[in-house]
């Protein structure tokens, strides 16, 4: 394995009256995938929100090896999309980073658009590129989303419950396309998911966060 | 069941005051209406005087509607002309944009555009560029730029701005995430507005040519004057109430249209 994106020492996090997790130990290698479990609620978007830097932690501390030019990507479970955009702009809406505003003022480079209506055609939404991402389904919107943080070429990209509202045969496709794009830009994943299958198909750690037992975190290698 | 026993004043909230005190505000102001005192047949006068209405003079039909059509120019060019300067001008009186040394006074000066009414705007372009059309397009567009562009500001704040957070944590700038990411959001009501504003400055745009800001209302002003041209009068209302139904059901239209996409009923 290469070097470590992130490295967690001893975090703790306290949000409403309660410490969702402490003690908490872990690093996100290069090129792996590290998946988040645990039932609803017990802090798995926190935690997400705390490694893109969203969050401070009460206590211990996180440490990035990312250079200022290598980005943190996040795919939100609430998706976050521009609703009266076309999902071709949401898309695009990833490359913006890579751009000036003068430059993006009146549209976008044709590479980025081309580039964008290849991710869009493999998840599935090359029809639907002038609709408004209003009248996509949720599942739609879902890979819309998804499509958005790659285009944004994340050097580790957050995954919040992204195959929530997708079917089995989209789930694991999606899963199987975010990992092989991330491996292969020498990229992480850190993916929280609630099928068990899910993880032991495609993650290479698992990190399995316990209800009400906020030291009670276990780390594991699924891929040995 | 549990019967829940609550003081008899819990039910007046915000709400139920507010209602209370207008009720009594306005019962308490209906003394101070009088009328002329004088023993007059209000029925009677109502209907000699809407008789002379019908039936409406066609024969002035094709001079109204030139004068119809220069009110609905002076409409057009003044809210678009309305339409650019409020963005402008809503961005610094958005909390969630401009920063608070811009804030405030951009919100006083649309408090005052606001203050003046639109026919005392007219009255003052009139002064200053003479009894033409240019003076409506002046009064109108300063008028509607004070309600527009507190819409405009008041939509940019309520606008969810997720999807602009989203690009930012994704390294958009600021302009380009408000570009791509909240204006998307707000347009779709922010064209709403817009079509509100022009349905608006047509029902204005007829009546300040009352004061010499050209359009229709110079007609209806000459007509009022003269005594026995109450006809002609009608058939000037009568062209007016025509073209603002057919704006309304046009805005109406394109207004629900724009909410079903938002909504994602439609594809």
């Amino acid at each position: 394995m290469s070097t470590n994106l992130l490295v967690a020492k001893d975090l703790g996090l306290h949000l409403s009256n309660r410490w969702l997790f402490r003690k908490l130990s872990f690093s996100v290698p290069g090129s792996s995938f590290v998946a988040i479990t645990g039932p609803s609620g017990v802090g798995k978007t926190s935690l997400m929100r705390l490694l893109s830097g969203d969050l401070k932690g009460n206590e211990g501390n996180l440490e990035s090896n990312l250079s200022t030019d290598e980005k943190i990507s996040m795919i939100f479970q609430d998706l976050q999309l521009a609703n009266g955009a076309s999902t071709l702009a949401n898309a695009l809406g990833g490359c913006l980073g890579r751009h000036s505003s003068v430059r993006t003022l009146l549209g976008f480079p044709k590479q980025e658009k081309d580039s964008a209506l290849n991710w869009l055609s493999q998840f599935g939404l090359a029809q639907k590129t002038r609709q408004w991402a209003s009248t996509l389904s949720r599942g739609e919107r879902q890979r819309l989303a998804i499509c958005r943080s790659l285009i944004s070429r994340p050097k580790l990209l957050l995954a919040d419950e992204p195959v929530a509202s997708l079917d089995n045969q989209w789930a694991d496709e999606t899963l199987s396309i975010l990992k092989t794009n991330q491996l292969q830009t020498g990229g992480s994943l850190v993916c929280s998911l609630h099928d068990e299958e899910q993880v032991q198909k495609h993650a290479d750690f698992v990190l399995r966060l316990h209800a009400d037992e906020p030291e009670s975190w276990s780390w594991e290698n699924v891929a040995a | 069941m549990n019967k829940q026993h609550l003081p008899w004043h819990s039910r007046f909230d915000l709400l139920g005051i507010t209602f209370l005190l207008f009720l009594a505000a306005s019962i308490g102001a209906i003394p101070s209406i009088e009328g002329s005192g004088r023993d007059l047949d209000y029925l009677g006068n109502l209907s000699r005087f809407v008789a002379q209405f019908f039936p409406p003079d066609w024969s002035i039909l094709d001079r109204t509607l030139s004068g119809l059509l220069e009110t609905v120019q002076i409409a057009l060019v003044s809210t678009l002309l309305a339409i650019v300067l409020s963005f402008l001008i809503s961005l610094g009186a958005s909390q969630n944009v401009a920063p608070p040394w811009v804030l405030w006074p951009t919100r006083m000066l649309l408090n005052l555009i606001r203050t003046i009414p639109s026919l005392l705007w007219a009255l003052l372009a009139v002064v200053i560029v003479g009894s033409n059309s240019l003076a409506g397009v002046i009064a109108l567009t300063l008028y509607s730029v004070g309600y527009l562009a507190k819409f405009f500001s008041e939509t940019f704040e309520s606008t969810d701005l997720s999807s602009q957070k989203a690009l930012t944590s994704m390294g958009a700038g600021p302009i380009q995430a408000f570009q791509y990411g909240l204006w998307p959001n707000a347009r779709p009501i922010i064209w709403s507005h817009c079509l509100w504003m022009l349905e608006y400055n047509v029902r204005s745009a007829s009546i300040i040519g009352y004061v010499g800001a050209g359009g229709i209302g110079l007609h209806l002003k000459l007509y009022a004057e003269s005594a026995d041209s109450w006809n002609k009068f009608s058939l000037v209302l009568l062209c007016i109430l025509v073209i603002v139904t057919l704006l309304d059901f046009a805005g109406e239209k394109i207004r629900k249209s724009i909410r079903d996409k938002l909504d994602g009923t439609v594809d």
